[in-house]
């Protein structure tokens, strides 16, 4: 029995070692697996980072026209607060004709600009001066940090904006520890004290009011883990947990925490991390929170859609002031400040987190120019910089005005209200940057992008290409060239029969070339376009930047050619840049995550017209503003602003147009119905209407009307269409290229009858 | 305008002078041209010319006379900003970073759209870099805006025949020496080198 029992004893060690042994050699190797996921995901990349996308800087220097209260509104929508002391980055503080500011730095595309004091002295609506104010010296030139306009995630994806632990606020880190994890330093990674106390008030409670996570396990949850409560889910955390930190410091999880946490939800966009978050709750960056700002992130932790401060402000702000107080208890905050901070509002801006998310239609249209270049990947997860062209100050305006003048049309045409839908693009002359983009009336929603996507009829809006393509023949047409206004029929093959109608259905006689255009008239347009014919005038559509197919038929005279807004700023914006064609772009440059430069988008033109032809067709175009059917846009704007439109309006009032342009701004605007019906609208009666002040808001700059090398001025009596002097009171000075105006004098001239030709041969011949 | 007094020999001059000009104007329009009558059937009557092309500035003749008072450099026409810019461009481009150059023209350009000295400058760096199309067109843009200023257009036609050159394009570029030797002769005929 005693060998038995012996045999027995020492079979039951050998089993229970090598038991031990099997579970040993299974448990490390379960343990490597972890250590090696944990490494694996933490060397390198640990999140895939959305490209982020900004608007244009502010640029500030002697001599922009920009009042300080133009400023101070720049500085709000950037997050600048008002601060006399100055103390942070992102403050200013306003008087009448100046504006100090803490200006934040910014790595731009062509190097770090440096945080500094500015001061900037105003004389009316013109920067007079900006002064560096530390160093009490003046300053040439300085960009305001660009404002976040958006970032470019994978659809369902996550939305952060990276930071380092020195980049955060003391008082995040403390407060986060102080909230969420009291012993994280002391722990290695599980706390049982922390579970055995939210075992106990979690008894007491009899629910669960209590995490005893660390803030190590809720990092490996949120990284590894589904969030579903099972015991194996529990162990793994707990060893993964240990393993993080035997290799990680404690700052180096803190940081990985602090990107990593969700914040919040705006759509399908899952907001991660306090960097994005200060953006996306406070419209700016991380290091300028304030500690009851501060209290709010961190009070998020707990639950972003159970605290959301838009839709539940009052938990919210009852949870702020919570931590607020755990914050004071714990030292981190005087009582001073506790008192007053529990006092303040949320602060917390607009929807859709200030400029995040914000435009939508300008944002899809960089997102298109970039897939010329980027694979998707590229985009959602490299953290790229984009800095794109859109002029916040533009956008606002553009918007405003669509948003407001949509129902004072619907109301003065007694329709009901949101019938109406509206496009608008405005570009910059000279070089094709889209500076504003709107793609329908609720200009915050990510929709159907009409500025783009919405090829309309474009009505009238075809006419100066007619015309441009008649001046391009000086030998035959000028301004002053006259044009039948009588009945056309058409009769092509295999389509019906084709009698264009003036817009009034009346007939007006013989009209100037100049007339025709700028009141709009269809017959003799027709006449006109015929004459020259239809490729010719397609053709100079497509040289203007025109990329549809539309087919090379009569019916494009007037207008048959489908065109969305932007592609219209574009053909405009060669008219208005002097002949000189650029693509709307809509970037600048691409930034890599450490600030090095990766790509320029440099400005691209091409000479497509002579300046001649289009410094005439431009001289008629101002015609449709002063005597035509765009001259209500004076009703506002100063007579001295010398400005070019066409109104466009197509059969039946589908659509209502107004395109035109002064010497920096191509502006575009369209109105119609998104099911194509009629609005009853005209071009003047609808889009103009928006087009005026868009145009007023933004200065437009007067056009110089300086005649090209190619064209002279000559003065001509318009009753005869002969050359004029100071005898004939009626004379106008009108444009003509170089050798293609009228020789003759006119019968009211003096020289007409004293000194002309026929006079030359008297003098010699009558003696 | 004629006196009555001149020798016969002069108003047969300008007899000859005046139907040389009635002449050449046969071929400019008038105010009466119609398109005609344009048939329902919408045939175009006459089929137009080819397309006018971007015109070169025409050949200028040596004139004695004065020039007008040019602009010769940036700084006269631009804004401190736009002048720091420029300054910060040459750099640039000594440096041998023609990109960089261009990038802060463009920059100098938001803030002056029609300063054809920058234009004329980013020609420059566009040729740097090899861009001979775009050299070409940045320096037509710069002529354009320039409404006649001689200096400018000088730099810019040599430009423009450096860019062509070097696309090998070589009857263009011949083309542009006649320009810069038109223009040099109209400046050397403006400032008469002093004995």
């Amino acid at each position: 029995m005693a060998v038995n029992t012996r045999s027995i004893k020492i079979a039951a060690i050998s089993v229970l070692v090598l038991l031990l042994s099997v579970a040993g050699v299974l448990f490390s190797g379960y343990l490597i697996k972890l250590d090696k996921e944990i490494r694996d995901r933490f060397a390198g990349a640990r999140w895939a980072l959305p490209a982020q996308v900004y608007a244009a800087p502010q640029e500030l220097y002697a001599g922009l026209a920009l009042n300080a209260k133009d400023l101070v509104h720049e500085l709000q929508r950037l997050g600048y607060r008002e601060d006399a002391r100055l103390e942070m980055t992102g403050t200013y503080s306003a008087g009448a004709q100046r504006v100090d500011l803490n200006a934040r730095g910014f790595d731009f595309w062509d190097g770090v600009q440096p945080p500094e004091r500015l001061s900037v002295t105003f004389s009316g609506d013109v920067v007079t001066d900006i002064t560096d104010i530390d160093k009490n010296e003046s300053r040439d030139l300085v960009r305001l940090d660009p404002m976040l306009i958006g970032s470019i995630y994978p659809k369902q994806g996550e939305d952060r904006v990276l930071i380092k632990l020195s980049d955060a606020p003391p008082l995040l880190p403390k407060g986060l520890v102080a909230v969420e994890d009291h012993g994280f330093y002391s722990h290695s990674g599980i706390s049982v004290k922390a579970i055995f106390r939210a075992g106990i008030a979690n008894l007491r409670a009899g629910h669960v009011v209590q995490g005893g996570s660390t803030l190590t396990q809720q990092l490996i949850k949120n990284f590894f883990l589904t969030s579903r409560q099972t015991w194996t889910r529990k162990f793994n955390e707990a060893f993964m947990s240990l393993l993080l930190e035997s290799h990680y410091s404690k700052d180096e999880i803190l940081e990985a925490y602090l990107n990593e946490v969700h914040l919040g939800q705006d759509g399908n966009r899952a907001v991660h991390g306090f960097g994005l978050g200060a953006h996306f709750y406070f419209n700016k960056p991380l290091n300028e929170l304030r500690p009851h700002e501060i209290a709010l992130l961190v009070g998020l932790v707990k639950g972003p859609s159970f605290y959301n401060p838009r839709r539940n402000p009052q938990r919210a702000t009852a949870r702020r002031n919570l931590v607020l107080g755990i914050f004071r208890d714990e030292g981190l905050i005087g009582d001073a400040e506790y008192q007053a901070d529990i006092k303040l509002p949320l602060g917390v801006a607009g929807s859709r987190g200030g400029g995040v998310e914000r435009y939508p239609a300008f944002v899809d249209l960089v997102k298109r120019q970039l897939e010329n270049d980027y694979k998707d990947e590229d985009l959602t997860n490299e953290g790229l910089r984009i800095f794109t062209t859109l002029d916040p100050r533009v956008q606002e305006t553009l918007e405003a005005h669509i948003i407001g003048q949509l129902p004072v049309i619907e109301k003065s045409r007694k329709m009901k209200a949101d019938t109406l839908e509206a496009a608008g693009a405005v570009t910059s002359v000279d070089r094709g940057e889209v500076l504003a983009l709107v793609g329908g009336r609720d200009v915050r929603f990510p929709g159907f992008n009409r500025a783009l996507d919405s090829r309309r009829s474009i009505g009238s809006l075809a006419k100066p290409f007619v015309y441009l393509t008649a001046l391009e023949h000086p030998e035959q047409y000028n301004l002053e060239t006259v044009i039948d206004d009588e009945p056309i029929e058409l009769k092509l093959p295999g389509a019906p029969l084709w009698s264009p109608k003036n817009y009034d259905r009346q007939l007006h006689g013989p009209q100037h070339l100049y007339m025709a255009l700028a009141q709009s008239m269809n017959l003799p347009t027709v006449r006109l376009g015929l004459a020259l014919g239809p490729k010719a005038v397609l053709e100079t559509m497509h040289q203007a930047g025109y990329d549809g197919d539309a087919k090379a038929l009569p019916s494009i005279f007037l207008g048959a050619v489908d065109a969305s807004p932007l592609q219209i700023a574009e053909m405009y914006g060669t008219l208005a840049s002097g002949g000189f064609h650029a693509s709307p772009s809509a970037i600048r440059e691409v930034q890599t995550k450490e600030g090095k430069p990766l790509q320029r988008y440099p400005l691209q033109i091409k000479q497509v017209f002579a300046d001649g032809p289009v410094y005439l067709l431009t001289w008629a175009m101002q015609k449709v503003m002063t005597l035509g059917t765009g001259r209500a846009a004076y009703s506002l704007l100063s007579p001295d602003t010398a400005v070019a439109g066409k109104s466009g309006t197509t059969d039946d009032y589908r659509d209502s147009w107004f395109a035109g342009f002064g010497a920096d701004r191509v502006t575009v605007i369209w109105v119609g119905r998104d099911d194509n019906r009629s609005t009853g609208l005209s071009g003047s009666s609808g889009a103009l209407r928006v087009w005026m002040r868009v145009m007023k808001d933004l200065h437009v700059r007067s056009l110089d009307n300086i005649p090209p090398a190619s064209v002279e001025e000559i003065s001509i009596d318009p009753e005869s269409g002969l050359r004029a002097d100071d005898q004939c009171l009626d004379a106008v000075v009108v444009p003509y290229l170089r050798n293609s105006g009228p020789f003759d004098w006119a019968p009211c001239a003096a020289q007409g009858s004293t000194s002309g030709p026929m006079q030359w041969l008297k003098d010699i011949f009558g003696h | 305008m004629v006196p009555r007094y001149l020798p016969v020999r002069l108003k047969l001059m300008v007899l000859l002078a005046a139907l040389l000009v009635a002449a050449c104007q046969t071929t400019s329009g008038t105010h009466k041209v119609y398109p005609g009558d344009t048939g329902p059937e919408g045939e175009p009557l006459s089929s137009p010319p080819p397309p006018v092309d971007a015109q070169p500035l025409e050949p200028l003749l040596p004139l004695p006379q004065p020039l007008p008072d040019y602009p010769k450099s940036a700084g006269q026409i631009s804004g401190a900003a736009v002048t720091s810019l420029m300054k910060r461009a040459q750099q640039y481009r000594q440096a041998g970073q023609a990109d960089q150059a261009a990038g802060t023209l463009e920059r100098a350009l938001r803030i002056e759209p029609r300063n054809y000295f920058v234009w004329s400058a980013l020609a420059q760096a566009h040729l740097a870099q090899k861009n001979y199309a775009q050299a070409e067109s940045m320096a037509q843009k710069s002529n354009a805006l320039a409404r006649g200023n001689v200096y400018v257009a000088l730099e810019n036609w040599k430009t423009i025949a450096a860019a062509r050159d070097g696309e090998g394009n070589a009857a263009g570029a011949a083309d542009a020496a006649a320009q810069i030797a038109a223009l040099q002769a109209r400046l050397d005929a403006a400032q008469p080198t002093s004995p």
